[in-house]
């Protein structure tokens, strides 16, 4: 080969900032934020939210017969809690458009160039979307508790935030909102497609609490509390909407159990395949 | 400095880049030249690490690309032009990028001023033409000011301005020290933008030499010789080496001997010569040369010469095709 560099040119020394966690979160940031689909999904999860809390709260009726003090807390955390049944749909296909997107544009590309690493970018999508949707979904939560109060304060229902019975499903409604994204985000990071990614979150979330009753067999009955969204009510304090379930913090580990699957999926997959 | 060692890849029972050797130096432009599949933009994905070798290994100043503590800063890359997200604009495109490198925003603003983009940066990406696309790539790979570049086709869709825009620009990277490795299709920008070529055909190397030295290569000895005498002259050169084509009456085509051989040889015979031209082939044709036995899509007519395989012997044979 004839390859000798031209001996007057001294080689460029790059200088300056590197390569950070933080440098990750910031982007990951910048990137959730710029986008439209963002802004839609999170406002229509509040709104939706605070419609079911007043729905729910207008359809309320005891007549005179009062409601026991300690069932009013929990009470209001059902209208409160409502709307994240519905918010999890929207949140879920956040969570897919977070990654897929970045395939379906080519943009995946410019990421692994800037983090070749890979999986810091993955792991900083995570935590950024999870501390976004929690917030998002706390603001939820805590707004349809206002709404729902403002209703049933009317009819003799009411209860403080600081009550443990309310507060923990409002907050739980917000951290299983945030799980459910990133949930979704290992889906669309293992599917890498926003039709496939979408298709495969809502089937698992939406689909199978119907499709695994119609199974004649008792171990399909036995697996149904572990589905990730029979799991999900009992977290925000909605049990009794699903089938019998578990304490909220065994709840939370199984709604968990479903996060780290999936993430570490995407992870194994991110890692070996070609971008 | 980028280095590939036996460098390849294949996709199931194909092989996109078979076991290339090769480096690229700084301070100079490299060209990497080929028809499409000739595997270039696999090499330059293997680079940065986007696609994982089968075998061999590619290093950029030593290193694998992903080993280093600051890629951008290392390598600044422009693949095919969109590889950014349409939903966002210009700008936050480049801040996302900048921020994981904790580049400050000010060096957004000024990549966004050299590349012409300032009047669409807070555009969304979707509605940009290939050529502001291109642009935007450009910008991105400038962004950490790094010490090397690998640009796919960066001239595509770009206008004369803007064409003119590239060459100067990375003819001024590589002057600076920095390695710069660019791909293109378009031979003709390549004999004015580049130093150095690297030419692929079928995922391998078949040519990795200084441009001048290609076209010099393609040139040697090709001489049109106008004569009365084209029979008597042609029989001078009745050798194993040389090639005698008659393209008219009284024209002939020689390849294998200099013009000053032809004309000594002329005198010497009696011969009179109304014209001695060497032809000097371009780089389009040099690379026509090089590359026509691997070409992968091939658009019928002209087989090759199965005997071409090296190019800084080019065998007089090859060149007939070449020369009109």
């Amino acid at each position: 080969m004839t390859t000798t560099a031209p001996a007057s040119v001294r080689a460029f020394v790059p200088t300056g900032s590197g390569l950070s966690f933080t440098g990750l979160l910031r982007s990951e940031w910048i990137k959730l934020r710029s986008v439209r689909s963002t802004i839609w999904s999170y406002a229509t999860v509040v709104l939706i939210s605070f419609g079911m809390a007043l729905l729910m709260s207008v359809s309320i009726d005891f007549g005179d017969s009062p409601v026991p003090a300690d069932a009013q807390a929990t009470l209001l955390a059902q209208a409160a809690t409502f709307g994240v049944f519905f918010g999890q749909l929207v949140v879920a296909v956040l969570g897919v458009l977070a990654i897929s997107g970045e395939y379906s544009t080519g943009m995946i590309r410019s990421s692994l160039t800037a983090t070749p690493r890979r999986l810091p970018m993955l792991a900083a999508k995570a935590v950024v979307l999870f501390v976004c949707t929690f917030v998002v979904g706390v603001i939820t939560t805590v707004g349809s508790y206002l709404v729902a109060a403002s209703v049933l304060g009317g009819k003799g229902i009411s209860a403080s935030l600081t009550d443990p019975d309310l507060l923990l499903p409002l907050l739980g409604g917000a951290l299983y909102l945030a799980l459910v994204a990133v949930f979704a985000l290992g889906v669309g990071a293992i599917l890498r497609s926003s039709a496939g990614g979408i298709a495969a979150a809502l089937g698992i979330i939406l689909l199978l609490p119907i499709v695994l009753p119609m199974i004649p067999a008792q171990w399909a009955t036995d697996l149904m509390p572990y589905l990730l969204s029979n799991a999900g009510l009992g977290v925000f304090g909605l049990n009794a909407f699903g089938p019998e379930s578990f304490e909220v913090w065994q709840n939370v580990l199984i709604v968990l159990g479903w996060v780290a699957v999936s993430l570490a999926g995407a992870a194994m997959l991110l890692r070996r395949r070609d971008a | 400095m980028i280095q590939a060692q036996s460098l390849t890849k294949r996709y199931g029972s194909k092989t996109a880049v078979d076991a290339v050797d090769f480096t690229v130096q700084p301070g100079r432009v490299t060209g990497f030249l080929g028809p499409n599949g000739a595997g270039k933009s696999t090499t330059m994905r293997m680079i940065v690490g986007l696609d994982r070798p089968s075998h061999g290994a590619v290093t950029v100043n030593g290193k694998q690309y992903r080993e280093h503590k600051a890629p951008l800063r290392e390598v600044g890359v422009l693949l095919d032009a969109k590889a950014i997200h349409t939903g966002r604009s210009a700008y936050n495109h480049l801040l996302a990028m900048a921020a994981t490198h904790s580049i400050p925003a000010s060096r957004v603003k000024e990549v966004i001023e050299l590349t012409g983009l300032e009047s669409v940066a807070r555009k969304r990406v979707g509605g940009f033409s290939l050529g502001m696309g291109q642009r935007l790539g450009i910008a991105a790979a400038l962004l950490g000011d790094p010490a090397t570049l690998i640009l796919d086709e960066p001239v595509n869709g770009l206008d004369p301005e803007g064409v003119q825009w590239v060459r100067h620009l990375v003819r001024n990277l590589a002057a600076e020290g920095r390695t710069v490795l660019l791909s293109s299709h378009l031979m003709s920008e390549m004999a004015v933008t580049a130093d150095h070529l690297i030419v692929l055909g079928r995922g391998k190397v078949i040519a990795d030499a200084p441009v001048a030295e290609l076209i010099g290569a393609a040139n040697q000895n090709t001489v049109r010789v106008r004569t009365p005498y084209a029979a008597e002259l042609s029989a001078l050169f009745q050798r194993a080496d040389v090639t005698v084509t008659g393209t008219d009456i009284d024209q002939l085509v020689i390849s294998g001997v200099t013009a000053a051989e032809i004309g000594n040889q002329a005198a010497r015979a009696g011969i009179a010569l109304h014209e001695l031209t060497p032809i000097s082939a371009s780089l389009e044709e040099a690379y026509m040369a090089l590359t026509q036995n691997d070409v992968e899509y091939r658009t019928g007519g002209t087989p090759g010469d199965p005997g071409a395989e090296h190019p800084a012997a080019l065998p007089a044979t090859d060149l007939e095709g070449s020369v009109r």
